[in-house]
């Protein structure tokens, strides 16, 4: 975790059904190009009208906790958009 | 904060068949006087539609500190000597093992909550998801929203 504070970028992880809309497990983006979860979501979501629809249906994370929409980023955090969990 | 476990649990992740016998072994004591253990496995339908298999996937390291919060709950809530916590990824074909649960305890009652809770705690917390595969297409199953702040009240510290 220590290794990445100097990164200027965000980390970006999808999973299940967003990794499938999105079309990528993994993305990175510059850490000025979203100050918080929500700015980052929009990012994604202004092209994609049907990742858009989702968002109700989301969480996110930040450097592997759940968190708030408003959270703040900085660079070098990992943040994942989450669908609801299905383990079991 | 992820409390490291100190109770000789154990939290995992695996792609292989989950070896029940060796964690039940590996919860039992000789202080102990109960097990109770939870076992759950892809049945072979799916709302009347035939299964033919489950395709697993998690964030692997958040799922990890999330199944370890559970066994440091477990132990905060309950009178439990050891707790085994085993998720499986990847394909699974119907009847084997998908997750695997074994809570010791000195008596059956906290063995019991435990188990259930974990199982409950795991099935809306942990970032595990499962894709279901049927005769005519795939469909990711339908899970819950694990629960997160509405909102942050101020700026938190970073992690």
């Amino acid at each position: 975790m220590a290794t990445v504070s100097q990164s200027t970028r965000l980390k970006v992880l999808f999973f299940g059904r967003l990794k499938d809309l999105i079309g990528q497990a993994e993305d990175s983006v510059n850490s000025a190009d979203a100050a918080t979860i929500e700015q980052l979501f929009a990012h994604y979501a202004a092209g994609n009208p049907e990742l858009a629809k989702y968002r109700p249906s989301l969480v996110a994370s930040r450097n592997q906790e759940f968190v708030a929409w408003d959270t703040p980023l900085h660079p070098g955090d990992e943040v994942a958009f989450l669908p609801p969990v299905s383990g079991g | 904060m992820t409390t490291t476990p100190s109770y000789n649990d154990v939290c995992q992740l695996v792609r292989e068949p989950i070896d029940v016998p060796a964690l039940i072994r590996h919860v039992r004591a000789p202080e102990d006087g109960a097990i109770v253990t939870f076992d759950g496995f892809v049945r072979n339908q799916s709302h009347n539609r035939p299964t033919l298999y489950l395709d697993y996937e998690a964030y692997e390291s958040m799922a990890i500190a999330k199944m370890r919060e559970i066994a440091a709950e477990l132990h905060e809530k309950f009178s439990i000597h050891c707790v085994a916590i085993v998720h499986r990824l990847g394909r699974l074909e119907i009847g084997e093992t998908s997750v695997f649960i074994a809570a010791s305890a000195p008596h059956r009652a906290a063995a019991f909550d435990a188990c259930r809770f974990a199982i409950d705690t795991l099935k809306r917390t942990v970032p595990i998801w499962k894709k279901e595969y049927f005769e005519d297409g795939a469909v990711w199953a339908d899970g819950e929203l694990p629960p997160a702040p509405a909102a942050t009240s101020h700026a938190k510290p970073a992690s």
